[in-house]
């Protein structure tokens, strides 16, 4: 297809390689050390790091995933992120379809508030969202005699669905836009109603935004420990994955059971690997984040 | 310079503004939250009339106390079934109290947001220094529940009082009374010499002897040098709390160190204090040179692990580093050693000290009379018992004797003469910007590496000293 | 006039519950915030006292605060330079160079940003270690023996920049996968063009890729600013916990410190109101700067 190269292209042909490949090993290496070391016993871990396990020790598995309860976290997080992820999508795409196919009064403002949330960062408004909680738990508790928004999981995932949303309206507002009008049109003129058009000829549409939105958000909901380590607070009660692994981390005066941590990290780590590889594909298409054309 | 004179004072108005705030407030401190779920004025007014009323049933009377008590500990050295083996020889006593242990090894993270909800523990074993802070927080708001009547409640099935059976001294510094009324907030419960470690077999093997004052430290410090071994590690730099303690009291005695504890005027330019400054300085020059890089919570493994690998003669930690470091690898023949620091002049005082878990009671706690009831228990020789099968020791005189093997041998630091370091900084309401742990101690990284000179940290320590003198909690 | 009453009816429906919630969980909770800024709390039971804009007082004359704002300054400048060139430049030799495996490196490249922070520190732990780190050993392959190993999270003046280079290595694939998505729009005639007037692959990449994407890149610089702050607190807190001594202190770490283990929960919201303020502004000047002629095709 292209022109036959000239002399010096082979040398730059090959330093791209190495450069390439350098960058490549330095990624595939450390993850898969870290599969590695879960099955090292506890006490190959003050060592060099870089030797092989002595043995394939599975048993940090089984120790993590009932001793550590990691098992039931695992269950936790994946509710959280299911119910996030819906509950996101239910909320974002319909918002952005609005925002991207029609003009009406406010429009602009609209996208101008919802845009300054990409700059409020989740570190310093957790507490806020922690006091309003208890405050309206207390109010509950005399009320109904029990509290309802502290340690609820679906809660949870609805601040988290709703903490996603500048982010995810913005990108997928970019998607739409990009599409053309004809095909609405058309669903008006056969008869179809607002609603009807966007859940028939839209959604459809979207699907590559809407793979890459929820692959982002997975990634979000699944990793996040600090919103989940303040709502979630009931001794022995519901965890998220990574709150739990930080559990089997923290030191504390006693020797440090680094086989199931790591054994934790892999549990971390696989599933977002396993989604990651399904959706990969589909990922470059869906990110036209704020469109070619601006 | 306006500024600073503006922001002088209003940092003064203010803090009279908190202090009258404060004055106001005690016994009562939750009362912003007027749900009222917890801590209604009353229920304090309970506890003071209940001062003399918990006294253990000798003979099994209908008169026992009973209800629930809610404890919550920091999951440390021991586990749930140190707990759990507590719990039931306290039900042994007090068969009608509840006891519902909330156990973590943050329980901070627990606790913290509950209480904000307005769920008070009853009785709350976290100690100061930790990185979240709860007990320092509860100092500073001065929300703690006066345990002055604890001390004087005889412990269950014995004679003696709380008090009398505390190991003398551990309620006299402001780790256990933090104000100047000199009351006791907070009690003492698992206690932890700590010292210098080192590996005996090796000094054995060597020919070397454990140096006993400073001077000593250095020349062993070059001798060691020349076989490629360094002096020192630290696993990170807020262990140099228990160093730096240690050395105040060495320099100029108890009232010393309370003074500079107390951050006193001028007392960094003493020549007692610059002394410790140039022990801590010259320690730096003497550490392994990785230390810092792993001097954090992720990596401080690592630094103790030196020891056990023989690349440096001395460590400073508590009594819970083999515990902690129960699976990793050692030299051949490695036998732990420990011992206090050295003294500064020869012939002079030595010191250890003795680290402590506070336990104490929030002022919005329900039942805070069961929890006195709870900690009472903890100090009987019935308690003392169980704590040692599970290698652990109250401040109760005797409590190492109980352990076994190397365990003991570390609570025996205190009989060889060397002297006990208790104490904290004083404290102050909150000061913006100024942690002391971060002025005082994590510069010793600075050091090591050279990126800080001493007179840097001094300075910086003496202007620190300044604003925290002028936070102080007064009466 | 049916219809137009439904459009709006169905409008409305449509951003409301977003709306509300977003109101509710971020737009209130940052005004929240504001307000704690203008008070001394311990943040746990004690009063909180009002003290007007005393913390942002103190904030101008703490050295610690300002080292982080120093630290933050220079790790979004340096990394967000580096991640971008690097990725840009990756995406051309990808979309643009006959690369065998093309699609493999795109799949592995993307793989550190789908990684837990967690890991991604544990991996660093282990190739920065002094004594057995994977960096340190390969190193000692062309140092002679007794020379002194270099730390890499020790030495003060080395150790921002091993998290500069965690936080490259975590960022590069994600913005690398984001720019081959442009790239790839671009319509091949051009390129077709410029090999048959002799433009090098160089020149190629640098009068026809660059300018076409552009407002793409701007886009991406606005969200690399925003999740740089919040990146390299994670990461920081992770690997050094701000440490040796304060020396990769940066925002949020120091507004964590304050908020949390220094009591002073008004000041570290006051940290917080700065944070909001500074990334703002940063977004507001780097998209003026940015701003060129909109290109088309």
């Amino acid at each position: 297809m292209r022109k036959k190269m000239n002399g010096g292209r082979g040398l730059s042909q090959l330093i791209i390689y190495v450069v390439l490949s350098a960058l490549a090993i330095s990624i595939v290496v450390p993850v898969a050390w870290v599969f590695m070391a879960s099955l090292r016993q506890d006490n190959e871990f003050y060592g060099s790091p870089w030797t092989l396990p002595a043995g394939l020790h599975f048993q940090n598995f089984a120790d993590a995933w009932g001793e550590a309860r990691m098992g039931e976290y695992f269950l936790s997080s994946v509710l959280v992120t299911g119910m996030g992820i819906i509950l996101l999508l239910a909320l974002a795409l319909p918002a952005a379809y609005a925002l991207s196919r029609f003009r009406f009064r406010g429009h602009k403002v609209t996208g101008i508030f919802l845009m300054a949330g990409l700059f409020i960062n989740m570190n310093y408004i957790v507490v806020p969202i922690f006091l309003m909680f208890v405050d309206a738990d207390k109010a509950l508790r005399t009320l109904f005699g029990g509290p309802f928004f502290m340690n609820n999981l679906f809660i949870l995932a609805l601040v988290y669905a709703s903490t996603a949303l500048p982010f995810t309206i913005y990108l997928l507002t970019g998607y739409l836009s990009t599409l053309p009008k004809e095909f609405e049109e058309a669903a008006y003129v056969d008869g179809a109603g607002y609603f009807a058009t966007m859940i028939k000829v839209i959604m459809p549409m979207a699907k590559p935004s809407i793979v890459t939105v929820i692959l982002f958000n997975f990634l979000f909901f699944w990793n996040e420990y600090i919103l989940s380590m303040t709502l979630l607070t009931e001794m022995n009660g519901n965890r998220t994955l990574p709150v739990g692994l930080m559990n089997l981390m923290k030191a504390g005066k006693a020797a440090a059971h680094f086989g199931q941590m790591y054994a934790g990290l892999v549990m971390v780590m696989l599933p977002t690997l396993i989604l990651y590889i399904f959706v990969q594909k589909k990922l470059t298409q869906g990110m036209t984040v704020g469109g070619l054309k601006g | 310079m306006f500024r600073k004179v503006i922001s002088g004072l209003l940092s003064v108005s203010m803090l009279t503004v908190l202090l009258t705030g404060c004055a106001a407030n005690t016994g009562n401190t939750n009362s912003t939250d007027d749900t009222g779920v917890t801590t209604e004025p009353d229920t304090t007014v309970v506890v003071d009339d209940t001062v003399d009323q918990p006294a253990p049933p000798e003979e099994e009377t209908e008169a026992g106390p009973s209800g629930t008590v809610k404890v919550a500990v920091v999951e440390g050295a021991y586990g749930i079934d140190l707990w759990n083996a507590v719990i039931e020889g306290f039900n042994g006593v007090y068969p009608d109290v509840q006891v519902e242990l909330i156990l973590d090894k943050y329980v901070e993270d627990i606790v913290g947001p509950a209480m904000k909800a307005g769920d008070f523990p009853d009785a709350i074993h976290v100690a100061t220094g930790r990185p979240l802070a709860l007990t320092e927080s509860f100092i500073k708001d001065q929300a703690m529940v006066d345990l002055t009547d604890l001390m004087a409640m005889t412990v269950p099935g014995e004679s003696v009082t709380v008090g009398e059976k505390i190991i003398p001294g551990f309620l006299d510094s402001n780790a256990t009374n933090p104000y100047p009324d000199g009351k006791t907030y907070m009690t003492p419960t698992f206690f932890d010499p700590c010292g210098l470690f080192y590996n005996a077999a090796l000094f054995e093997e060597k020919g070397w002897t454990v140096p006993t004052t400073w001077d000593e430290m250095w020349a062993l410090g070059d001798l060691a040098q020349e076989e490629g071994i360094y002096l020192f590690a630290y696993p990170t730099a807020g262990y140099f709390d228990a160093v730096f303690y240690g050395l105040l009291y060495e320099a100029g005695g108890p009232d010393f160190f309370k003074s500079a504890t107390n951050y006193a005027e001028g007392i960094w330019d003493t020549p007692e204090a610059q002394s410790v400054f140039d022990i801590v300085a010259k320690l730096a020059t003497y550490t392994e040179p990785s230390v810092p890089a792993n001097a954090n919570q992720e990596n401080f493994l690592k630094n103790q692990q030196l020891l056990l690998d023989n690349k440096v003669l001395f460590s400073p930690n508590g009594t819970w580093l083999p515990g902690e470091m129960a699976d990793a690898p050692r030299a051949e023949g490695f036998e732990y050693g420990f011992t206090a620091l050295p003294a500064i002049t020869a012939g002079g005082d030595r010191y250890s000290f003795a680290w402590f878990e506070q336990a104490w009671i929030p002022a919005g706690a329900e039942n805070p009379d069961l929890a006195k009831i709870w900690f009472a228990y903890l100090y009987s020789d019935a308690a003392a018992d169980i704590f040692a099968q599970f290698d652990a020791t109250v401040a109760i005189p005797g409590a190492g004797e109980r352990l076994s093997g190397e365990k003991q041998l570390f609570y025996s630091i205190y009989d060889d003469g060397a002297k006990v370091a208790l104490g904290n900084f004083a404290a102050t309401t909150p000061v913006e910007g100024v942690n002391p742990n971060t002025v005082w101690f994590d510069p010793v990284n600075s050091l090591v590496s050279g990126d800080k000179t001493a007179e840097t940290w001094i300075a910086d320590v003496k202007a620190a000293s300044d604003q925290l003198r002028a936070a102080l909690i007064v009466e | 006039m049916n219809k137009r009453k439904g459009r709006g009816r169905f409008i409305f429906f449509c951003l409301a519950p977003a709306l509300i919630l977003y109101t509710i969980f971020m737009i209130y909770p940052t005004v929240k915030v504001f307000e704690m800024s203008l008070y001394k709390w311990t943040g746990f039971v004690g009063e909180k006292t009002f003290v007007g804009i005393n913390n942002f007082i103190i904030l101008l004359e703490d050295d610690y605060f300002l080292r982080s704002l120093q630290n933050s300054i220079l790790l979004i400048v340096v990394v967000t330079v580096f991640t971008i060139s690097l990725s840009l430049t990756f995406a051309g030799i990808l979309t643009r160079e006959k690369i065998k495996g093309q699609s493999i490196f795109r799949i592995i490249f993307y793989i550190p940003n789908i990684l837990s922070i967690v890991v991604i520190s544990a991996i660093f732990s282990a190739i920065y270690d002094p004594a057995n780190g994977l960096l340190n050993s390969f190193l000692a392959l062309f140092k002679p023996g007794d020379a002194e190993p270099v730390y890499w999270l020790g030495d003060q003046k080395i150790v921002i920049y091993s998290i500069i280079i965690a936080m490259i290595w975590q960022a590069v694939g994600y913005y690398m996968v984001m720019y081959m998505a442009s790239m790839s729009a671009v319509p091949v005639s051009l390129y077709e063009c410029a090999d048959l007037e002799g433009a090098s692959h160089i020149k190629q990449f640098f009068s026809i890729t660059l300018p076409l994407i552009w407002t793409n890149i701007r886009t991406t610089l606005t969200f690399f600013i925003i999740s740089t702050i919040n990146l390299s607190f994670m990461i920081v807190k992770a690997m050094t916990d701000g440490g040796p001594d304060g020396s990769t202190e940066v925002f949020l770490s120091y507004m964590y410190k304050q908020a949390y283990t220094n009591s002073s929960y008004g000041y570290g919201m006051a940290i917080g109101v700065v944070v909001f303020a500074f990334s703002f502004a940063l977004s507001g000047i780097v998209n003026g700067v940015t701003k060129r002629e909109n290109l088309e095709y």
